[in-house]
């Protein structure tokens, strides 16, 4: 649940945008990280655990953790909790370990 | 890129680094990767007191921003969403935008890198719906998100203490405080009063023995000294401590000390805060966790001490200003804590660790 009004800081949320999650469209606020912007919609398991394939969400919020790896607008491995949402933002949840290999480009 | 002072964190001890250096005409940079200067003052909306004498008491995020002012029209640039991920041969600290990493050489380094939350373990702790004391103080005052509903927390510091008031105020039910000890350990004893009052259970010499849930946390049983009882819960924060934030020291080279009052291991450094690499300084959390106003005063001494060290103020004066700060420092820093820095001071030039990884 989004915060509309907050006992001290007041409203704060005023510029909506929407981000995709699966696919599906969700309403965020611009200042909000992917992983809050997530959470206040309900989503908690934001990925799993590379071995023993359990859930994951946010734990630390402020990047030290990596508990909230999400794939974002097509990159592997981002941590969604220092990540802030952009109007149209793709996001998907982290299932595995990312292939890290690349093609050499040939020209 | 060239500067003559690099900053590595802007919270409130980079910040007030960055006032008195670039004040006296230094040309300064803070890189930071969060997208905000501040540091964790951006989420803190209680009131802090005591600060040092030339600070009202006033709220945290009050704070971050009457020090971001007082940079304003000083040579000082922010690199935000900027990490420094390693250092060049020859000193240049290579910071990164994500995509591509290059070098800033500076002639003095401030590390303010502030610290880290310590996880309390217990079955299935790595739940969704489960964090930090710290993660859940960002939702609210930050994100503007609901962190749960219905919460318990686990621990009772006065950190602990003013997040479960800060969650209560947005409207989660808080249902407990569970503390593994026989007594709360926060020395604000107002704040556990007003949450007593307010009828939250505290439960000593309890923890949580198990948590369930489908993909997220929903209940939990809590081991209380004479019965185990459940909970329907859908957040539970901890509160294990916090350790200073010692990943650029590591690449560094410097040398560490153990100091339990400071949180753990704690880069060692002198009366002026300078580490044992000659250019590197250090302040706030990242030098022993401690309160705000003692933070702020760590930032101006180093400052103060990277000042004369580039020759822009003199000696005696730096000497005098440190040593007036050091005396405030005294006076507003929690007694264990001051001692636990005096001493660790005292093993600057025979440190426990040199050359060594801790982890
Ligand atoms: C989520 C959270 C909430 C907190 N709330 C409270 C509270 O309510 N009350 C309280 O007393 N204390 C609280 N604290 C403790 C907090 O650490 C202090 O209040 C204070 O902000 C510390 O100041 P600082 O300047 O030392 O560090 P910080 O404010 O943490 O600033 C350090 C900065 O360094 C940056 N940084 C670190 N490493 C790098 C790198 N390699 N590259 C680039 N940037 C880097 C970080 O992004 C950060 O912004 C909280 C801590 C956390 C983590
Ligand atoms: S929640 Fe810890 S890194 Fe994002």
């Amino acid at each position: 649940m989004h915060i509309e009004k907050h006992p001290v800081l007041g409203r704060q949320l005023l510029k909506p945008v929407t981000i995709y999650f699966n696919d599906q469209p969700y309403q965020a606020y611009s200042q909000q990280s992917v992983a809050a912007a997530l959470m206040a919609n309900g989503i908690k398991k934001l990925g799993v655990s590379r071995k023993l394939v359990q859930s994951r969400g946010l734990f630390c919020s402020r990047g030290r953790c990596c508990s909230c790896y999400m794939t974002i607008d097509g990159e592997d491995h981002v941590r969604s909790c220092m990540t802030v949402v952009k109007d149209g933002m793709r996001i998907y949840p982290n299932m595995e370990d990312p292939e890290v290999r690349r093609e050499i480009d040939e020209d | 890129m060239k500067t003559d002072v690099l900053i590595i964190g802007g919270g409130p001890a980079g910040l007030s680094a960055a006032i008195e250096t670039a004040s006296r005409g230094l040309d300064v940079t803070i890189v930071d990767e969060a997208s905000q200067l501040g540091g964790q003052l951006n989420q803190q909306t209680q009131t802090l007191r005591p600060l040092p004498s030339v600070y009202e008491p006033m709220r945290g995020f009050e704070l971050a921003y009457k020090l971001i002012e007082q940079i304003k029209g000083l040579s000082v640039k922010p690199l935000l969403n900027h990490r420094v991920v390693g250092f060049y041969a020859d000193g240049s600290a290579g910071i990164t935008d994500e995509e591509n990493v290059f070098p800033v050489k500076a002639k003095k380094i401030i590390v303010a890198s502030g610290a880290a939350e310590k996880a309390v373990a217990f079955p299935k702790w790595t739940m969704p719906g489960i964090m930090t004391i710290g993660a859940a103080q960002t939702l609210i005052n930050r994100d503007f998100v609901m962190a749960g509903r219905e919460a318990v927390i686990v621990g009772s510091s006065d950190f602990a203490m003013e997040t479960a008031m800060q969650l209560m105020a947005v409207g989660t039910r808080v249902k407990a405080i569970i503390e593994k000890q026989s007594e709360v350990s926060a020395i604000d004893q107002e704040k556990v009063s007003e949450l007593s009052r307010n009828g939250i259970p505290f439960y000593f010499n309890s923890f949580i023995k198990e948590v369930r849930g489908n993909g997220q946390v929903e209940q939990i049983d809590i081991e209380l000294p004479d019965e185990v009882i459940t909970l329907n819960v859908d957040l539970v924060c901890m509160d294990g401590g916090r350790m200073p934030i010692l990943d650029v020291f590591y690449q560094l080279g410097c040398s560490f000390g153990f100091q339990e009052e400071l949180g753990g291991w704690v880069p060692q450094y002198s009366n002026t805060f300078q580490t044992d690499r000659e250019d590197v300084f250090i302040a706030g959390n990242a030098a022993g966790i401690s309160t705000q106003g003692p933070l702020l005063l760590t930032g101006m001494i180093a400052g103060i001490s990277v000042s004369e060290e580039l020759q822009a103020i003199r000696s005696a004066e730096a000497n005098e200003m440190r040593e007036t700060l050091w005396k405030e420092l005294g006076l507003l820093e929690y007694k264990e804590v001051y001692s636990g820095r005096v001493k660790h001071l005292e093993n600057f030039t025979s440190p426990i660790l040199k050359d060594q990884f801790i982890s």
